[in-house]
């Protein structure tokens, strides 16, 4: 089966691996493959967050430390067995990473980064001054380590366990990234408001992220206290932080096997030169500071480069019908009625404003424009309407809900799709993942169906995938549903933005200035297209300046 | 409780000082390049370095002497020593600018916040092979006796720190409203490109801020290490406060910077008077709440993003 050939193949690797282990029974050879789990675990998680949601964090020692940690106070003050308390290490990082989460709600960019260092600075200095109960630079000694039949575990059971660990974490992760979520978190990295208006809930995505990489974190402290039975506070000062990020930067971030390239080279490097600390120290510096300009995709994206990439071809989508591309059965009764009804909105940049007590309503069913000169407010309108900009004062009812300041996501889902003045297509991803994302907030498989690849999660991918063809061929881009989004001609990415709002099926789709940019020529078929979509049963709302395509 | 609170409040502002000059340096640099360097905590601790090996050369010393003690130095000794610093430091900030800012200013996903740390790493071990680990305690240019009124005991160190911090803050928000130099940074600031065509050189306009973030780096270095004795590893610590007190008055307004590292270092002092190992957590804590509040700061101006 062809389903099964990767993770065979990843699973005979480290079968491979763990027998040579076996057979080596060399002490420092041993605890050099036990390190390289543990930091692949690290980096694993790292990856969905920098390379997947693109979040840079640089307190990922605090995660650590509280995996670490946990293990450490529960088997020595409270007691508990070694398996009990590596279960709860995961649980206590995972909360950790929501606490770090949260500033990322509101923040983005170097603020983040900030941020994020700043949380591994407190931790640190959180372990290392308190000592009462850390135990500061003396440590904690005495830490219970992980049992079999109650023998603790041997070097060579230690990187059996890791080697296991690795391989789970890698399936789950590869399980969770190729599908629903993984290009959810590469949309939000992308372009957040787009991402949003697809229908993503980018804070929930966010915070996903950052629990992925902290609970990953957290079981690979765990396991180096316990294989340790010791843990003090050198370990986890701002350099392993920084040794986290590198893991991913180096060996490829956004990439599948990136993190396993990254920890086995670092990892092999590190202990080469771990006679000559500062040697060690000036080589990662210099690795941070030439890799990324040397090789921007990391070990990894060398790899790809060298290798041409096989494209998976398309698979033959079912014949498409009215609701496989968005369209809305005009119910007898349904028709003719009002959409969508704005009354009396307001809203002010400072002085600034662009809208005073509008009120319309639209009949579901037919196509509207909005006119005006420049600086009318239309663009204004059309983002309170989708939930960019929180409207001053004022109802919007739309479908029979208030969506008035609701979040894009919310609006997206309940029916109401999108383009953007200025192209918001997210560049990087190829046009059918553009179109996909937009099936993200009609696909019913959640965290855990996507996380083990169940049956259901399998199923909404290929339906999804099955639909988006067929919404590519009602727009006719079928033939560059492999190319990047971003390096599409002009003209072709305004259609590829429309078809991926026609992807979360809208009753009502907003179009602003769908002709800007484009020629009389293109601008006569976009005007067929559009009138193609109003047959579709889809209300169509376009702020255009072009009167020949409003007329 | 009156004089160990007076006490705290002005250590507290000498300190804030520090802090002002480096959030001063981040403002400098984000506003015309949008980048931050990560490594200004290293450029801190190698300009007290840097100042530290000019005093001990001049007084006939190998640079790697860990002591002052035996060694007296001169007013003179110590105008070379700050300007050794000032403009040592400032041309490590070109370099900087230039292997590991320019390939990536500009472009999406923030690599310079890598490449800003790999170089304050390269630094950082270059220091510890020239240094050594050892912090050193370092005499003051306006003497180490302690000054006394109403009972608070003040080193003048301290009011110098708070006197030159006032100085140059007063000089630069001078130059950025009222002189050509001042208006060419700050239409680089707002756009880049429309600056260009106005004729501006950018790309002289960003060495000069990443020349001036860094000599001020270098000035907080050479200040703070009487106070705190040098340390290679003094200057994370005040890079992440710097960088607090500028997201707390907000990392666009260089006033507003000036005004969050001054807060940052009293409150910090106030709280190291009731619990030390408080202090980072606190300030933390309200650098998140202010973030969470008000993103842009409580000085800056709010971004909208257009769509």
């Amino acid at each position: 089966m062809n389903r099964y050939r990767v993770p065979l193949a990843i699973i005979a690797f480290a079968v491979a691996v763990g027998l040579a282990a076996a057979w080596v029974a060399n002490d420092y050879y041993l605890r050099i493959a036990f390190m390289m789990c543990v930091y692949y675990l690290c980096a694993a998680g790292m990856n969905v967050l920098v390379g997947y949601a693109g979040q840079k964090s640089l307190g990922q020692a605090g995660l650590f430390a509280a995996g670490a940690y946990t293990v450490a106070l529960l088997t020595t003050r409270a007691d508990l067995s070694g398996w009990t308390a590596f279960a709860a290490a995961p649980i206590v990082a995972g909360l950790c990473g929501i606490v770090i989460a949260i500033p990322s709600l509101r923040v983005s960019g170097p603020y983040l980064a900030m941020v994020t260092l700043a949380f591994g600075v407190v931790v640190e200095k959180l372990v290392s001054e308190w000592t009462d109960v850390f135990g500061g630079a003396q440590g904690i000694y005495g830490i219970k380590p992980l049992t079999i039949a109650g023998e603790p575990f041997s070097s060579v059971q230690w990187v059996w366990f890791g080697l296991v660990l690795s391989v789970i974490t890698q399936l789950l992760l590869r399980n969770l990234l190729r599908g629903r979520f993984g290009r959810a978190l590469r949309s939000l990295q992308a372009d957040e408001i787009a991402s949003s208006s697809v229908g993503v809930r980018v804070y929930r995505a966010k915070v996903m992220a950052f629990v992925i990489a902290a609970v990953t974190c957290g079981i690979a402290g765990a396991m180096v206290a316990q294989q340790n039975q010791y843990i003090n506070s050198d370990f986890i000062g701002f350099h392993l932080s920084i040794f986290i990020l590198l893991l991913v930067l180096l060996g490829g971030s956004g990439s599948q096997y990136g993190p396993v390239i990254g920890a086995v080279v670092l990892t092999l490097v590190d202990a080469l030169l771990a006679r000559w600390p500062s040697v060690q120290h000036f080589v990662y510096g210099a690795l941070l500071l030439f890799a990324l300009y040397l090789m921007p995709n990391g070990i990894a994206g060398v790899f790809r480069s060298l290798l041409s990439r096989r494209v998976a071809p398309l698979p033959a989508p079912r014949p498409a019908t009215q609701s496989s591309i968005g369209g809305q059965a005009l119910v007898k009764g349904r028709a003719e009625e009002i959409l969508l009804d704005v009354t009396q909105l307001c809203k002010s940049f400072g002085g600034v404003r662009p809208a005073q007590d509008v009120s319309f309503a639209l009949k579901r069913g037919h196509i509207h424009a909005l006119i005006g000169p420049n600086g009318a407010g239309k663009s204004t309108m059309i983002n309170m309407l989708s939930g960019v900009l929180d409207p001053d004062k004022g109802n919007i009812t739309f479908v029979g809900t208030q969506v008035g300041g609701q979040p894009s996501h919310v609006i997206c889902q309940l029916g109401m799709g999108r383009t953007f003045q200025n192209l918001r297509l997210f560049s990087e991803l190829t046009v059918l993942e553009n179109v996909l994302l937009g099936r993200h907030c009609r696909m019913k498989n959640g965290f855990w169906a996507s996380l083990f690849a169940l049956p259901s999660a399998r199923h909404q991918e290929a339906d999804a995938k099955s639909r988006a063809l067929n919404i590519l061929e009602f727009v006719g881009l079928l033939p560059h549903a492999n190319t990047a989004a971003g390096s599409l001609p002009y003209g072709l990415q305004r259609r590829a933005e429309l078809a991926r709002a026609m992807a979360t099926e809208p009753q009502l789709l907003l179009l602003d200035e769908p002709a800007a940019g484009l020629n009389p020529q293109e601008t006569a078929e976009l005007g067929k297209l559009l009138k193609k979509i109003g047959e579709l049963g889809i209300t169509v709302l376009m702020v255009e300046h072009h009167m020949d395509l409003v007329m | 409780m009156l004089v160990a609170l007076l006490q705290a409040l002005i250590s507290g502002l000498a300190v804030g000082g520090a802090y002002a000059l480096v959030a001063l340096g981040f403002s400098i640099t984000f506003t015309t390049t949008k980048t931050l360097n990560f490594s200004h905590g290293d450029f801190v601790a190698i300009g007290a370095f840097i100042g530290v090996s000019a005093l001990l050369l001049l007084s006939g010393n190998p640079i790697n002497a860990t002591s002052f003690s035996g060694i007296s130095v001169g007013a003179s000794a110590q105008v070379v020593a700050v300007v050794a610093a000032l403009i040592v430091m400032g041309l490590l900030g070109v370099i900087l600018y230039v292997l590991a800012v320019r390939p990536f200013a500009g472009k999406a996903g923030m690599s310079w916040v890598m490449s800003t740390i790999g170089f304050g790493i390269i630094l950082q071990s270059i220091g510890l092979a020239i240094w050594g680990p050892a912090p050193v305690v370092v005499p003051s240019p306006v003497g180490d006796d302690v000054v006394r009124f109403f009972g608070v005991g003040v080193r003048p160190q301290e009011l110098l720190m708070l006197a030159v911090a006032i100085v140059v803050m007063v000089l630069f928000d001078w130059v950025m409203n009222r002189t050509m130099i001042g208006k060419a940074m700050r239409a680089v600031a707002h756009s880049r490109q429309v600056a260009s065509l106005m004729g501006i050189n950018v790309n002289a306009v960003m060495i000069g801020a990443f020349f001036l973030s860094s000599a001020l780096a270098g000035l907080s270095g050479y200040l703070m290490a009487p106070i705190a004795s040098a340390s290679l590893y003094l200057g994370l610590g005040i890079a992440l406060k710097g960088f607090s007190g500028a997201i707390i008055g907000g990392l666009s307004n260089p006033r507003g910077c000036v005004f969050g590292g001054f807060a940052l270092g009293i409150l910090e002092s106030l709280v190291n008077l009731w619990q030390a190992q408080w202090r980072e957590i606190v300030v933390f804590v309200l650098v998140i709440l202010v973030l969470t509040i008000r993103p842009q700061g409580l000085f800056g101006q709010r971004l909208v993003v257009k769509v």
